[in-house]
């Protein structure tokens, strides 16, 4: 999966090689804070595209949360210490990269091909890496979050894989089997946080495709600056935007592209989101 | 009562037997946020205790005289001054309230009868000093004894006032002010071996004073970015050599330390060694960034080794070698499958100082759940000690603690679950020379000391 991920549509964007660890490391979060959940056993009931949904969830909950965060520093005594929001923006860049990641392996996932459908696990780790490399349809108008009623294709091979990828790891398998029935209740939270405001990025994305003037969609940051760190949400806006606007064009080849640009789209929301966030402060 | 208490193995290195002394601070379990310990400093004596608290108040304790009388017990520390630091105050042009919380008090060495102490805030550095009176002059011609003048035609005879003793007064007064010299907040001072000279940084920023000069000072380290975008790094901690007066430290929150020689150059921003540890790839993680940035350090006695503290782990340093560390310790490994929790309460951005004791055979850091950790270089032996008030009986010796981290839990262990991340010891200190131990616990201070002699 490194291997991928690096190709991806501008090497800025994906440039850190979050492999299969990083998802199984937030495939592992537990769901609130007070519950440690410490799993012995494997589950061999989850497909792999399931973790990689719990992945994206994760995901944006704590880039939700650390935005959050990032409001909260401003109200407190003292201002907004330095450190402090270039630690939150770390973990948000890289819930943004896992994000990506999860997302992108999740359409691959979805795309329905035979020779999947073997449940020979000496198969899996090659179409580990054809199945990113294959021809990702540009589902890019698909809407956050991910539908429900998506059908469990091949849960052998995914399930074998997920077993393979996850036996070195052993508490963390069966707590993402308690997890996923315990995200659907999540699940109508987190959807409500996106497609309301999808509706209205939208028709922004068509004026940032068409322009390459990002910034001046968005609405202008605040005038007040946050007192010694000269303007966070602009630094924030211009990293997002810049990347927003350099994504689809950015990509080396055209099979990455193609795999880039649906990546990119249907997260698009989401980074504006973001972005909105930052920049309403 | 030392046999029951350490059981088979000492409690702590170097066969130290570490017994509760003291414990200072209100017991309310309501803790007023002001009276929160955020830094804890022996002087270099050891006769002297400062601690500042986040409402800006520094509190002295002296070590009383060893009691003939009883000379197994020793000496007490009680409370010698108290004064108000600093205020809250507000930055009008950047519309920001600046914090009163005391970040970092470092002693000047002795010189004469007066103790002086360097204490900085955020955006302020205040040279105090403090002195005592026991005497005062008496019989003044040209007042009374109230402070009113007289009027100069009843005076009819001249006297010569004479010094009578008083009650110890001990007074505090600033002595210099060392302000608005840094834009971002200060998070070190370090005083220089040459004792003229200090150094105090901030978050992008090192700047040199000269004591006696407030109006001026030299930067010499500036690691701002032209551009604020491409900012990666800032500094968390710097210190002075204890010996080397050219030399300094400081560490970033990538998890590296640069030391800086100041003969070099005039700006010290290209570093003469630089100190970093590979990272681990096998445990590299989601928070692996964030847990890696250092948040103290702090050289040697000796001035040939320094620590320096991350997240989960403090590192001893070679000067000699900068391509990894001589010595990890780790602090709480277990808390590294909770780093999303942690995340989300903040507790993985709490900032833990470490200390050596004085003859740079053991190091102390603190944990959570008023745990603190000791480890013994010699005998590579650690213990985990707790400051709490149901061990606060006199001379009452500290039981180790276990933490469970899985699996059954033994009688007397603590499961992970279970500890109270409200409950976090950042700052402690170490007597320069004796083994006494103060530990900051939220708003008390303990004070445990050794039993052996």
């Amino acid at each position: 999966m490194s291997s991928w991920v690096q190709k991806g549509s501008s090497g800025r964007l994906l440039g850190r090689a979050y492999d299969l660890t990083a998802l199984r490391e937030l495939a592992r979060l537990p769901q609130s804070t007070n519950r440690y959940l410490f799993r012995a056993a494997q589950s061999p009931c989850i497909p792999y595209r399931r973790v990689a949904m719990e992945v994206q969830k994760e995901a944006q909950r704590i880039m939700t949360l650390s935005v959050w965060k990032m409001y909260h520093s401003r109200m407190q005594r003292g201002g907004l210490r330095l450190h402090r929001s270039l630690q939150l923006s770390l973990i948000m860049r890289s819930a943004r990269e896992l994000y990506l990641s999860a997302k992108v392996e999740a359409l691959d996932l979805e795309a329905p091909s035979p020779p999947a459908r073997c449940p020979d696990p000496r198969l899996h780790p090659p179409r580990e890496v054809e199945v990113p490399a294959a021809c990702v349809p540009p589902d890019g108008e698909q809407p956050l979050p991910e539908p429900m009623d998506t059908q469990e294709e091949e849960e052998a091979p995914p399930r074998a894989a997920e077993t393979e990828t996850l036996v070195r790891c052993s508490p963390r398998p069966a707590r993402v089997c308690r997890k996923r029935r315990s995200s659907s209740l999540s699940d109508g939270v987190d959807a409500g946080l996106v497609p309301s405001k999808k509706a209205r990025l939208e028709e922004q994305e068509e004026a940032k495709d068409s322009s390459s003037e990002v910034p001046d969609c968005l609405p202008p940051p605040p005038a007040q600056a946050e007192g010694a760190f000269p303007n966070l949400a602009r630094v924030l806006q211009r990293s997002f935007s810049g990347l927003l606007s350099r994504g689809p064009a950015a990509s080396p080849t055209a099979p990455p592209a193609r795999d880039a640009k649906p990546a990119c789209r249907p997260a698009d929301p989401m980074l504006s989101v973001l972005v909105r966030a930052v920049v309403a402060f | 009562m030392a046999g029951a208490g350490g059981g088979g193995c000492p409690a702590g290195g170097n066969d130290f037997q570490w017994c509760f002394s003291q414990v200072k601070g209100a017991v309310d379990e309501d803790v007023a946020e002001a009276d929160i310990i955020s830094t804890v400093e022996f002087n270099y004596s050891g006769d002297l205790l400062a601690t500042g608290d986040k409402g800006g108040r520094v509190v002295i304790f002296q070590r009383e005289q060893e009691n003939k009388s009883r000379p197994h017990s020793r000496g007490e520390y009680n409370v010698y001054s108290t004064f108000q630091s600093h205020e809250p105050e507000f930055d009008y042009l950047k519309s920001l309230e600046i914090e009163e919380k005391i970040n970092k008090i470092r002693w000047l060495p002795q010189q004469n009868a007066a103790h002086f102490l360097l204490s900085t805030n955020d955006k302020t550095i205040k040279l105090w000093k403090i002195s005592e009176r026991d005497k005062r002059a008496e019989g003044y011609n040209l007042k009374d004894e109230d402070g009113r003048l007289r009027d100069p035609f009843r005076i009819t005879a001249l006297r010569v006032p004479i010094l009578k003793p008083m009650d110890l007064m001990v007074e505090a007064s600033p002595r210099r002010i060392f302000a608005n010299a840094h834009t971002y907040h200060i998070n070190s001072i370090s005083v220089n071996s040459d004792h003229e000279t200090y150094l105090s940084a901030d978050d992008l920023r090192i700047n040199l004073w000269h004591l006696e000069i407030t109006d001026r000072s030299f930067n010499i380290v500036d690691i701002k970015p032209a551009n604020m975008e491409e900012l990666t790094e800032v500094i968390t901690a710097a210190e002075f050599h204890p010996h080397q007066c050219n030399v300094f430290v400081y560490s970033s929150s990538k998890g590296t330390i640069r030391l800086c020689d100041m003969r070099s150059s005039a700006l010290c921003d290209r570093h003469s060694k630089f100190f970093e540890e590979p990272e681990d790839p096998s445990s590299r993680s989601f928070f692996s960034e964030i847990i890696s940035s250092i948040s103290d350090v702090k050289f040697s006695h000796s001035g040939r080794y320094m620590m320096t503290r991350d997240y989960l782990s403090v590192k001893v340093w070679d000067l000699n070698m900068e391509n990894r560390p001589v010595e990890t310790h780790q602090v709480h490994e277990y808390l590294r499958s909770k780093l999303c929790s942690l995340y989300e309460n903040d507790c993985i951005f709490d900032k833990f100082e470490c200390c050596w004791n004085g003859s740079d055979s053991a190091i102390m850091t603190g944990s959570y759940n008023n745990f603190f950790r000791m480890f013994d270089r010699n005998a590579r032996r650690d213990v985990t000690l707790e400051a709490s008030r149901e061990n606060s009986k006199p001379r009452a010796s500290l039981k180790p603690r276990k933490v469970c981290t899985g699996g059954k839990r033994k009688k007397d262990e603590i499961s992970v679950d279970s500890l109270d991340f409200n409950k976090k010891i950042l700052h402690t200190a170490w007597h320069p020379m004796e083994n006494i131990i103060a530990v900051a616990a939220t708003n008390n201070l303990y004070i445990f000391q050794d039993k052996i002699n």
